[in-house]
């Protein structure tokens, strides 16, 4: 059975269980979601959106849902390093939430920090709201996928007025110990008025089968809000990850986002903002460290809708072995957007021969009083550069490291977490 | 600069009517309407084609068929029928010229009127041309002093007939017949166009000129270019465009081939300037155009330079393929897109051969409700060592409802690669006017010094006879006083 059968049988699934529970607030979407996935299908790569990340791997293997975990997983948690920064941690293992795992420090009663299905169960007005409301399935296969049959995911409501204190970590592990695995957690994370919240997503992985994590997150942040939103990708070995992110912005809010791509075998980010209000700030900056034969696609896509507003892209990448990194930034600048300020760069090193890179910073102008500039560098590290150093008594080796350390330095500033700065440095370290 | 005078003047420029809009009535042997096998064989059949050529058109037709239109471009168009398309039309004129006085007088003032004669062109700039009015060449001059070099510069139906090695060599080798949609249809149903070789270590000692006019009522054009710089050689070639107004859509798919050898370097810079419908978007010319150039040897050199302020749709990539080592390509670009006009343009620059180079200038000008469109392609291949890129996109934008988009392709293989993409979006500088009007220059004389300034970089590049006429054109484009 091939991933899209896969789905449509599990489908079929749920509905025989359906019954059970048809005042299911998620029911009409799920169908809704079914009928645009069997439209759409998986993504491939006459798709233009797609023309250099080829799922094919994917759609051929099968996967198993059991929903046994081995220690391995435990282990993983327990060794993780951002156990280090003080948290409310949530931990989902194969998209399933792990209560036990987990531990919410927050004090404030109003603010919730939860999973899916226990709002689900209480009936929550806020999924009423908002669910679904910002990640299009319209042609997008994989967003139907997931919503079609989804499971359990994050569930964040910070009140108006309110400051959360500590940073949200949600960690996503897939046990791959025994079979192939398909996780497909949902995450919806609402930030009103006047409020601030930081949040840490965190992929891991273990096992020696194949996953597939398809992620679809939507972050909705009302007037004059604040999110800081980090994205750390670590899935080792034969893991896919699709990754589907969807601010959507009113008027003055702030975003800060920053995602750093480690490992893994296959990643493609999917990052979009829409500024439905004036003088919305949005920040987005990445580094992507690949190996190996790794595949890592980053498309953003930043919907100036209002005027006046800001944005600022930067994703810088160093590229190993026969590695191949995709960068695809749009900046879509809606009429009427006056006075939009929008800047993009894209910049790339190369340290080997059969490393691949596919980069295409793109803008659609659809207003006249605007300032929007893209740029995209590729090349190795400077040999003057190292000469400078070497000729100072640095050996080649170190030399290399300062400049590539220099290099990611620009993205680690952007982070404002500390803990988080030094896992960065150490997995570049690690990795050079 | 206050909101009314700003408002007029962009009303002024969006107003503009199409200076060179007239039509000359002059007899015409046309073929039926449509395209079929026998069209096919209708046109070879009145150039007096050899067997291999009727073969070749053949074969592009029939693979013509099996293909698609592209759908992917930036823009919608409404559906081209061809079967309503007129794929020969000759001006009734058969016998070989040796001198102007035996042109038709019609003809001749039809040049006269778009400002470029042909015996102030011969007398004043030294340029020979080779005029091709609709589909057959007429007229070619100064083709004795190319001949002492051994410079053949003539019509591709000439070529066929007195060089046929060349063109068999040649002719799809850098643009093939499976190409695209309208490459295969051009190879199919192509009507004449210019074939220029220049011999190994020839400077050509002039520049060569083609001036295209669309004239007889649905008629498609569908030229061919074919130029051939053989080792050591030089050539710069011009090609400029007017058309009468029209009312209905007329389909133009070119298809220009360049061939560099070792060492040898072809500049080849257009100017086009054809009808672009009225400010609805009523009419108009679609611009569907193949130019590929291939840097075949050592140190070869491909340089493109395009002043597009015409075409109701322009939709073309002028390209290098950079094969020899150390070769070069070059592309540098002003479109100006007025009214309901579209532009899709760009440059695909492939880098095949050690230590090749490229560097791509565009600027895109758009103003009242067009579209502006850069999409371009730089490719690094695996064996491309030492491969350099340099990209340069910059857009600018004149009135609220006109939209300016870039759509940069960057695929690199090989670490050694050095690129940079650097491009931007603006409005027409209100500080710049604004410094302009505060010395007594009036808006509209300042957004014409603004957008000359703009485009400076690329109109440098033009030859000089060029360069006047594409100032005279961005002027007629975009505003009265501009220039």
């Amino acid at each position: 059975m091939n991933l899209q059968e896969q789905i449509q049988h599990d489908f079929r699934k749920y509905l025989a269980h359906e019954n059970n529970d048809s005042s299911e607030i998620f029911a009409q979407l799920r169908h809704k979601a079914i009928a645009e996935f069997e439209k759409t299908g998986l993504p491939n790569i006459k798709n233009e959106e797609w023309k250099y990340t080829n799922l094919r791997n994917i759609s051929s293997l099968s996967f198993n849902s059991s929903s046994d975990i081995s220690n391995n997983a435990k282990k993983l948690l327990n060794e993780n390093s951002l156990n280090a920064i003080k948290a409310n941690h949530l931990v989902f293992i194969n998209g399933r939430f792990y209560n036990d795992l987990s531990n919410i420090i927050e004090n404030d009663k109003s603010i919730i920090i939860s999973n899916l299905e226990t709002e689900r169960k209480n009936n929550s007005v806020h999924l009423e709201k908002h669910f679904g409301k910002y990640a299009k399935i319209e042609g997008e296969g994989l967003n139907a996928m997931n919503t079609a049959l989804l499971n359990d995911g994050v569930f964040v409501y910070v009140p108006i007025n309110q400051k959360v204190e500590h940073p949200i970590l949600i960690t996503n592990i897939v046990d791959a110990t025994e079979f192939n695995v398909l996780s497909q957690p949902r995450n919806l994370i609402l930030v009103e008025k006047n409020s601030s919240v930081q949040i840490i997503e965190n992929y891991l992985s273990t096992g020696i089968n194949a996953s597939f994590t398809n992620v679809v997150n939507e972050i909705f942040v009302d007037e004059n809000a604040k999110v800081e939103h980090y994205k750390i990708q670590q899935q080792c070995g034969e893991s896919y990850q699709n990754n589907f992110t969807q601010f959507f912005q009113n008027t003055s809010s702030n975003i800060n986002q920053v995602t750093l791509t480690l490992d893994g075998a296959l990643i493609r980010n999917n990052l979009h903002f829409y500024m439905n209000g004036e003088n919305c700030n949005s920040l987005l900056y990445g580094f992507y460290l690949t190996e190996k034969n790794n595949h890592i696609d980053n498309h953003t896509r930043v919907d100036h809708a209002s005027p006046n507003c800001y944005s600022d892209e930067k994703y810088k990448g160093i590229l190993k072995d026969e590695s191949t990194a995709v960068f695809n930034g749009k900046i879509i600048v809606h009429v009427d957007a006056q006075k939009t300020n929008a800047y993009q760069r894209n910049q790339n090193i190369l340290l080997s021969e059969t490393a691949t890179i596919n980069t295409k910073p793109q803008l659609e102008i659809f207003a006249d009083d605007v300032k929007c500039t893209h740029g995209a560098t590729i090349g190795r590290l400077d040999d003057e550069q190292l000469f400078y150093l070497q000729s100072r008594g640095i050996s080649k080796d170190s030399a290399r490291r300062i400049l590539l350390n220099a290099f990611a330095d620009e993205i680690a500033e952007r982070i404002k977490i500390p803990e988080l700065v030094q896992i960065l440095e150490a997995e570049i370290e690690k990795k050079l | 600069m206050s909101k009314e005078t700003e408002v007029d003047i962009i009303d002024q420029v969006v107003s503009q009517e199409y200076k060179y809009g007239f039509t000359t009535d002059i007899e015409m042997e046309t073929a039926p309407k449509g395209l079929s096998e026998d069209i096919v064989r209708f046109i070879s059949d009145k150039k007096n084609e050899p067997e291999w050529m009727l073969n070749w058109r053949l074969k592009a037709y029939r693979h013509w068929l099996k293909m698609e239109e592209p759908n992917w471009q930036n823009f919608n168009y409404p559906q081209i029928n061809y079967q309503d398309i007129i794929y020969y039309a000759a001006p009734k004129q058969k016998i070989q010229l040796d001198s102007l006085d035996q042109v038709d007088p019609e003809l001749l003032k039809t040049f006269e009127k778009l400002g470029i004669s042909l015996q102030e062109q011969k007398r004043l700039s030294g340029v020979a041309v080779d005029a091709v009015f609709d589909s057959v060449s007429i007229a070619t001059t100064f083709k004795d002093q190319l001949k002492e070099k051994g410079i053949i510069f003539c019509s591709v139906s000439e070529a066929v007939k007195e060089h046929p090695e060349l063109v068999k060599k040649y002719l799809g080798s850098v643009v093939p017949y499976t190409d695209n949609y309208f490459a295969a249809l051009n190879a199919a149903v192509f009507s004449d166009g210019s074939f220029v070789y220049i011999p190994k270590g020839v400077r050509c000692p002039m520049e060569l000129s083609t001036y295209f006019r669309i004239n007889a009522e649905n008629t498609g054009q569908f030229e061919r270019t074919l130029i051939i710089a053989d080792d050591d050689s030089y050539v710069s070639y011009l090609e400029g465009c007017t058309a009468p107004k029209r009312d209905e859509n007329q389909l133009h798919a070119a298809v220009v081939e360049l061939v560099t050898h070792d060492n040898a370097e072809i500049k080849y810079s257009t100017v086009q300037n054809w009808y672009p419908g009225d400010k609805n978007g009523k009419g108009g010319i679609f611009n569907f155009v193949t130019k590929r150039g291939s840097c075949e040897g050592k140190n070869s050199k491909i340089s493109w330079t395009q002043v597009e302020t015409g075409s109701a749709i322009t939709w073309k990539y002028p390209s290098c393929i950079l094969k020899g080592e150390n070769s070069t390509g070059e592309f540098f670009s002003v479109a100006v897109t007025n009214n309901a006009q579209i532009a899709d343009t760009g440059t695909k620059m492939i880098h095949i051969g050690k230590n090749s180079r490229s560097r791509i200038v565009s600027k895109g000008i758009s103003a009242g409700k067009s579209h502006n469109s850069y999409r371009g392609l730089v490719k690094i291949n695996k064996k491309a060592l030492n491969a350099r890129n340099h990209t340069q996109c910059d857009s600018m934008l004149i009135g609220n409802k006109c939209g300016a988009h870039t759509f940069p392709y960057i695929e690199v293989n090989n670490k050694t690669a050095t690129l940079e993409h650097e491009a931007s979006t603006s409005k027409i500088g209100e500080d710049q006017l604004f410094y302009c009007n505060q010395r007594g220059i009036p808006t509209d004389v300042a957004i014409g010094l603004i957008v000359n300034g703009f485009c400076r970089e690329v109109l440098n590049q033009l030859p000089m006879e060029f360069a006047v006429e594409a100032q005279k054109l961005l002027a007629v484009s975009l505003e009265g006083s501009v220039g």
